[in-house]
């Protein structure tokens, strides 16, 4: 069921998960798509998100966006794409590759009694090689040091791939096309701005068939949603992740799509990067038992990373 | 199923049944025939498959010994089309080739080995065919297909570039063909038009002495109104014969099973028809497939399941969706609780070809009605047959 509307303002709007924003030329959303977005997540009961450009936006789109309750990714929610020296925001996104993730995890670690929530987003996952396992592990490793030590003196900071699936007892997933719709300033739909992306940028386009070209929206303001196969968003209908616990995996089905070509497959690298950070929050776990935390929600112990090699001994 | 020395005859598995891996080369995309119901749609007389690609694809696969998806005690090495045996002088080089290497290298495919060939016929009785026929006979696999009556083959099964029949040139290498593979069984094929020659054309392969007729309806959306009630009436008409005439001794058609049409669990009955994605697939140009379906010259929507290729191996990111199928999760929730589902069956490439989306997991219900009249004429024939056998 849907809850969530994203709003994407300008086609700069700021890149918040995986996939970088491509795009370069400002085209603002007219007022009259915006008004008719905000009417469609009005009607539907959604909570809008506003997805921000770098620059300030006039009086007349200030009033439209502040007449309905929001939250302002590139504004409230803060992206960065490298590491900062301070976070101040209650809710940042740092987005890096892997390998600048591993470079960076003494700097990251530094940021962690600072913040009370910080999403990272890896935006190369397609390039996770296995060798690169032990370095990512120890990174992570690194992070619950710090994280450990901020429990103990009574700090709580969210870190979103170690500390979700401390409270996560169900797949909390990025829910795109599910949960998570977009809107474009074209006044299209879309399951998320990775598929705008592509659209924009001419990327062949193997999600709808009925259009050869890179059409990638999922109907428009005009004529409602219309989302082909929807049930195939759903985490019942993905073979792999409904019977896996890494509860915090973003299963972002635009890496599925353009890494195994259907859209509830995960790729070996995602599962393998979200069985890491689940291990690793079993770490966690464990060790803020072991200091006395008391637990609910007990992390199992597995012998695998990617469901997918197991997957006779779990279906 | 037995009865006091009363056997009706059950269709022949296939060798190795699950144990085997397949290798199909897509020798070329050529064929003398241009069959109303192919659905090659891209067949062409380019992409014949060189020395240089086969010899590559064969050295691949050998060198995957430690390969879990390689893992399997025997191999089948298939040989498709269009029609394989117009380069009958490539296979020879390649399965010479492959039993040459299976013995120096030692490998556990050494005599665990099938060569398969689905042919239409044609040139079987050519020199070049019957010299590698005799040279491998012990290790073939050869069926060919003749759709039944010359009235109901020709209705489809004509040459290119005309309207002529192909059933005269076929009919006459079936006897050569039994003699050389006894028990061997053809495929035919049934579309809209030739409905009302089931009957008759089952009797006719049973006339020729081919005693396995494995028959089954395209997948594709090609059927009209009525066409459910024709070919039940058809089946009704064959279970008449059969029974009748006490054919079912000796002679089968995969039309009636004795299990089929019943309710089918989610947990329990749950696996997926075929083996797209377990089996592997090369063309001319050296490129790898989960099964033949998925290479271009068998699509009409979709663009092609590249998985990989000679030079850079499998990507397999791009059998994970293959490898993770089961029924229930590619099914409309009408085909989950269909009370007859057991034994309908799904072409995945069509499947993928039909598909709303890019994807293997929408199940096309396209041959749904015709599922459904096959079993009230299956149920038919088994509460038939069993009241025979009871009086005798």
């Amino acid at each position: 069921m849907l809850q969530y509307l994203s709003i994407l303002l300008d086609d700069t709007s700021v890149a918040y998960c995986h996939a970088d924003n491509p795009l370069t030329e400002r085209y603002l959303i007219p007022l009259e798509t915006l008004r008719k977005a905000i009417l469609f997540g009005m009607k539907e009961n959604l909570m809008i998100q506003y997805v921000y450009p770098d620059y300030e936006l006039q009086e007349e789109y200030n009033a439209l966006i502040e007449s309905i309750d929001h939250v302002k990714i590139g504004r409230d929610v803060v992206v960065y794409n490298e590491v900062p020296k301070k976070i101040t925001a209650e809710n940042a996104v740092l987005r890096l590759s892997i390998a600048d993730f591993i470079a960076k995890q003494y700097d990251i670690a530094v940021l962690l009694p600072q913040i009370a929530r910080l999403n990272i987003c890896l935006t190369d996952i397609e390039t996770f090689k296995d060798e690169q396992i032990e370095e990512y592990q120890k990174a992570l490793t690194t992070l619950n040091t710090v994280l450990l030590d901020q429990y103990k003196s009574g700090n709580r900071p969210q870190l979103s791939i170690l500390t979700d699936r401390l409270q996560l007892k169900e797949m909390h997933n990025c829910g795109a096309g599910d949960t998570n719709i977009i809107v474009a300033p074209n006044g299209k739909f879309y399951l998320c701005p990775a598929f705008y992306y592509d659209e924009q940028t001419g990327i062949n386009n193997r999600l709808n068939h009925h259009n050869p070209t890179s059409e990638r929206s999922v109907g428009d303001l005009e004529n409602g949603l219309q989302i082909p196969n929807p049930q195939l968003l759903k985490l019942d209908r993905a073979p792999l992740c409904r019977i896996c616990d890494a509860y915090q995996c973003n299963r972002c089905i635009w890496l599925n799509q353009k890494l195994t070509w259907d859209i509830n497959t995960p790729s070996h690298q995602q599962c393998v990067i979200a069985h890491l950070e689940r291990n690793a929050t079993r770490d966690l776990q464990r060790k803020l038992f072991d200091a006395g935390f008391a637990i609910e929600n007990e992390i199992k112990e597995i012998t695998y990373l990617d469901p997918f090699d197991v997957r006779k001994n779990i279906n | 199923m037995k009865d006091e020395g009363l056997v009706v005859r059950e269709g022949n598995k296939g060798w190795q049944e699950g144990r085997a891996k397949n290798i199909t080369f897509i020798v070329t995309k050529d064929c003398q025939l241009a069959c109303k119901y192919c659905y090659l749609v891209g067949k062409n007389v380019q992409e014949r498959m060189s020395w240089e690609i086969a010899k590559a694809a064969i050295d691949f696969v050998l060198n995957r010994e430690d390969d879990p998806d390689f893992d399997y005690p025997s191999v089948i090495w298939d040989f498709i089309g269009g029609e394989p045996f117009l380069e009958i002088d490539l296979i020879e080089k390649i399965c010479d080739y492959i039993k040459t290497e299976l013995f120096s290298r030692n490998h556990r495919w050494f005599n665990s080995y099938r060569f398969s060939f689905s042919t239409n016929g044609i040139n079987y009785d050519s020199e070049k065919v019957q010299r590698f026929i005799e040279k491998n006979k012990e290790h073939l696999s050869i069926g060919i297909t003749i759709d039944g009556t010359q009235r109901k083959h020709d209705l489809n099964r004509v040459y290119k570039n005309s309207e002529r029949g192909s059933y005269a040139d076929v009919a006459r290498n079936i006897p050569l063909w039994l003699e050389q593979f006894p028990g061997a069984g053809t495929k035919v094929t049934i579309s809209s038009a030739d409905i009302p020659y089931i009957c008759e054309s089952v009797l006719h392969l049973y006339k020729l002495g081919i005693r396995q007729v494995n028959i089954n309806c395209v997948f594709e959306d090609v059927w009209s109104e009525d066409d459910d009630k024709l070919f039940e009436d058809q089946l009704i008409l064959l279970a008449d014969a059969i029974i009748d005439e006490d054919l079912y001794r000796g002679y089968s058609c995969s039309f009636f099973q004795e299990h089929l049409g019943h309710p089918m669990d989610c947990v329990y009955d749950n696996q997926n028809w075929c083996g797209a994605g377990k089996m592997l697939a090369v063309d001319a140009a050296g490129n790898f497939y989960p099964c033949t379906r998925f290479a271009q010259y068998s699509l009409r929507d979709k663009e092609a399941w590249i998985i990989g290729n000679i030079r850079d191996g499998i990507d397999k990111n791009k059998l994970r969706p293959f490898l993770t199928l089961d029924r229930c999760t590619q099914s409309t929730l009408e085909c989950v609780n269909c009370e007859v589902a057991q034994g309908c069956a799904w072409c995945q490439g069509e499947n993928f070809d039909a598909a709303k989306t890019h994807t293997v997991f929408e199940r096309s219900t396209a041959i749904c009605k015709m599922h459904k009249a096959r079993v009230r004429a299956n149920n038919y024939y088994w509460n038939k047959l069993y009241r025979k056998l009871e009086k005798s």
